[in-house]
């Protein structure tokens, strides 16, 4: 079916099948491997992108279903993101990265809506994604710094 | 600087190897302790934080090459059947299919083993594999290959495995001393059976690969701890040299002991790369991650520890059933019983059992956290029989030398690790923990053991061109743990330039050096000798060419915060003003890992203490806080050792 998104700032109009899903659109047709697929059934929050502000997992999300909307990921640009890269970067909130642009599309959902959020906040927005590794303790303190 | 070749003893993942080794002398002189270089110790982000946080670091599941098929894998349903029927050819008329395998054709083996099998003995065997162009085509073709089974009797639960003697391989004995001579005159005895569940490692990032043939010559990407291992992996089952084959793993999102290689998957990948004359992408669900790709091993254990009066250990005894699944190897488990603690009698036997499971993995301290486990609440029952604080009974138990290996450790501060743990922990007052009500607290503590400490081979080049800024080149891969920074601050040290000036080239076989695995607590110990001593190379060169440029001896000069500097202060000058005149030259240090000393064993030790809340009521348990004191060696950056 024909459908029409904004990915990352950019008009994209596509006839697509009803089964592909949003985590293959930007990974295999865009070529957006920031956006990570680790178990592909909605439960690690690797593939967690932007959809009109709100943080959705892409590997569960049909791209049919989104038509008009607005997709960000990883790639994208943005002062909070910044913000969000460089807090990440000083508290060590990441190891192998591979969750990474999950969890950092999460706390960016989060601030965009709380921007002061308090600790039991913050955990409870990201307690959709798992890091294997177990930065977490780095990711919380990040995503305070971030918030300010 | 003429390379020897060398005998040496390396421990990996608890199995002993000897093995030759090509060394080179190591000048760089020893880090000054009393007046440590500044680089080294202070906090330092990772010098990949901005590939890993902008979306642009490529892992192996991220790559995609021109024409490249995506492959997947038919498994078993069953835990032990046979293939009856299979239609190859609707899978082959599926749109989109180009290469369809089954055990009738003739493919490489894994460690052995045969790719696919039509006789699976667990859920989850390789039994066929397509490639297409897409993964909906290639799902479809599993799907149209629609097999028959005859399914057959199956074993999965450890204990009826070990009833029914299905052994992997050979039991592991080891004894030393009278161990019933000393339990029967032992004035306490404690006797008790502990169960360690099977673990999956779940990394992130599934096991894949990414292959691509060019005539003869293979390349793979892999997301793996060990690209040489993988290297010698696909030399093998391809039967060709190991120089026409290049293995890839510049980033990888993690692997907690089950991807030293390229894997079945690797190989698998390679073989069907092959046959369609297309690069093959093989990518793991969650699901084959967890049927197929490892997991720690279940064990059982009774044990059985005597004591004086006044705790003094007399024997230790300790029988074990280990599940291995489909594959695997006797971890270590018995070591923590032969090595932590000072006992002259002990006595210990393995039995590893095969089940109709996926084979097992290394993961995080094999065997010996298992073995660990075991031991230290045995002696927790033991400190209650003596009447005595676990802790205390710890103590009085420390044994200073190696008693299997009859020589010294090259380092022990166990003793330091117990008191700043029970410092911290408030050991002393634990007691104070304790309630009458539903929520109930205690304390309790143990003894690590590990090896570690790393050895050769590992060696590294540093170049230095006009720029100025090191070119680090090793050859090993970095799961996450942040070696690659590591390495680039002791490069920059050397090289009186900042970490993030550091070029660090990586995860390659066609990198110059070879480099460890990562793995075993050994990967920063083998690599960061090599490294510094490259770094070191390449300065005296550098300084030798400032020598000559200024007239200065090379001994009265330095290079510091990316100037060359006299120690007497007149010159100082940007290393550019030297390096700019290189043009496209640079210099290039090498470096490799020198052997350690002779007659010690290199161990690590550690203590923790846990404070846990129990609920009586709905038996949650509870890891209120934990402190770890570890005797870890020099820290190079104390950020990624938090």
């Amino acid at each position: 079916m024909q459908v029409r998104v904004d990915i990352n700032g950019e008009r994209h109009e596509r006839d697509v099948p009803g089964e592909l899903t949003l985590a293959s659109l930007l990974r295999d047709d865009l070529g957006l491997t920031g956006t990570k697929v680790a178990c592909g059934e909605g439960t690690c929050g690797s593939c967690t992108v932007l959809v009109d502000g709100h943080a959705v997992l892409s590997c569960l999300t049909l791209v049919a279903a989104i038509d008009g909307a607005e997709v960000r990921t990883v790639e994208s640009d943005g002062e909070l993101l910044t913000r969000l890269r460089q807090a990440f970067t000083a508290n060590d909130g990441f190891q192998c990265g591979f969750c990474t642009p999950g969890q950092l599309m999460s706390a960016l959902a989060l601030l965009e809506t709380t921007p002061s959020p308090s600790r039991e906040q913050i955990v409870d927005a990201m307690s959709g994604n798992l890091c294997r590794c177990g930065a977490y303790e780095g990711i919380v303190d990040a995503v305070t710094e971030a918030a300010g | 600087m003429s390379p020897r070749l060398i005998k040496t003893e390396a421990v990996v993942e608890g199995r002993v190897e000897e093995r030759w080794t090509l060394v080179e002398d190591d000048a760089t002189p020893e880090y000054d302790d009393a007046n440590p270089p500044a680089v080294i110790g202070t906090p330092t982000p990772r010098v990949t934080a901005r590939t890993r946080l902008d979306g642009s670091a490529r892992y192996t599941s991220d790559i995609k090459l021109p024409a490249q098929l995506e492959a997947a894998v038919l498994r078993s349903p069953h835990a032990n059947a046979k293939l009856t029927a299979i239609d190859v050819e609707a899978a082959r008329a599926v749109p989109g299919v180009r290469c369809v395998v089954t055990p009738d054709d003739d493919l490489p083996a894994y460690g052995g083993s045969a790719l696919l099998t039509a006789e699976p003995g667990y859920a989850g065997a390789a039994v066929a594999a397509v490639a297409a162009e897409s993964a909906e085509a290639a799902e479809a073709a599993l799907a149209a290959l629609a097999p028959q089974w005859e399914e057959l009797g199956f074993i999965i639960n450890m204990d009826v495995a070990a009833d029914a003697q299905h052994f992997i391989e050979d039991p592991t004995e080891y004894e030393r001393g009278d161990v019933d001579a000393a339990l029967e005159g032992a004035a306490h005895v404690v006797e008790a059976e502990y169960r360690v569940p099977a673990q999956l490692h779940n990394s992130m990032e599934p096991h894949c690969a990414v292959a691509e043939w060019r005539g003869e010559d293979l390349t793979v990407w892999s997301s793996t701890q060990a690209i040489y291992e993988g290297r010698a992996e696909l030399a093998r089952a391809f039967g060709i040299p190991a120089e026409r084959v290049r293995v890839i793993c510049e980033f990888m999102g993690g692997g907690f002991g089950s991807k030293f290689g390229v894997g079945p998957e690797g190989v698998l990948a390679a073989a069907l790369a092959k046959r369609s004359r297309h690069p093959v992408r093989l990518v793991y669900s969650r699901r084959e991650e967890n049927l197929t790709a490892g997991y720690r091993s279940e064990a059982r254990g009774e044990l059985r520890l005597g004591a004086d009066a006044d705790g003094t250990l007399r024997g230790i005894e300790a029988s074990v059933v280990m599940g291995l699944g489909s594959d695997g190897w006797t971890y270590p488990i018995l070591e923590p019983m032969k090595a932590v603690y000072k006992c002259d009698n002990v006595r210990g036997f393995v039995l590893p059992v095969a089940q109709n499971l996926g084979p097992t993995a290394a993961f995080r301290a094999p065997g010996v956290m298992e073995g660990t486990f075991m031991l230290e609440i045995a002696l927790d029952e033991l400190a209650d029989a003596v009447g005595m604080d676990p802790l205390e009974l710890r103590r009085i138990n420390y044994v200073e030398d190696d008693q299997q290996a009859g020589r010294p450790y090259s380092s022990k501060n166990l003793l330091d690790c117990y008191d700043r743990a029970a410092e911290l922990a408030g050991w002393p007052d634990r007691d104070g923990l304790r309630s009458e009500g539903r929520i109930r607290r205690g304390m309790g503590m143990a003894t690590q053991i590990w090896w570690g400490g790393g050895g050769p081979p590992a060696y590294a080049e540093v170049r230095v061109g006009r720029d100025a800024r090191p070119m680090l080149e090793i050859g090993m891969q970095d799961l996450g743990t942040g070696v690659t920074t590591a390495c680039a601050m002791i490069t920059a040290e050397r090289l009186g330039v900042s970490p993030q000036e550091v070029l660090v080239l990586a995860g390659d076989t066609t990198r110059a050096g070879h480099g460890p695995a990562s793995g075993g607590s050994m990967t920063l110990a083998s690599v960061a000798p090599a490294v510094r001593a490259a770094a070191h190379d390449s300065r005296a060169q550098l300084l030798d060419l400032a020598a000559d440029m200024f007239e200065i001896a090379a001994s009265d000069l330095t290079l510091e915060d990316g100037e060359i500097r006299s120690v007497d202060g007149t010159l100082r000058r940007p290393i550019t003003d030297l390096t700019g005149k290189l043009g496209n030259a640079w210099v290039t240090g090498r470096g490799s890992r020198s052997p350690n000393p002779d007659g010690m064993s290199v161990n690590t030790f550690g203590c923790q203490i846990a404070q846990v809340a129990v609920d009586t009521h709905t038996g949650v348990a509870r890891v209120e806080r934990i402190v770890a004191v570890h005797d870890i060696g020099r820290v190079v950056n104390p950020m990624g050792a938090r």
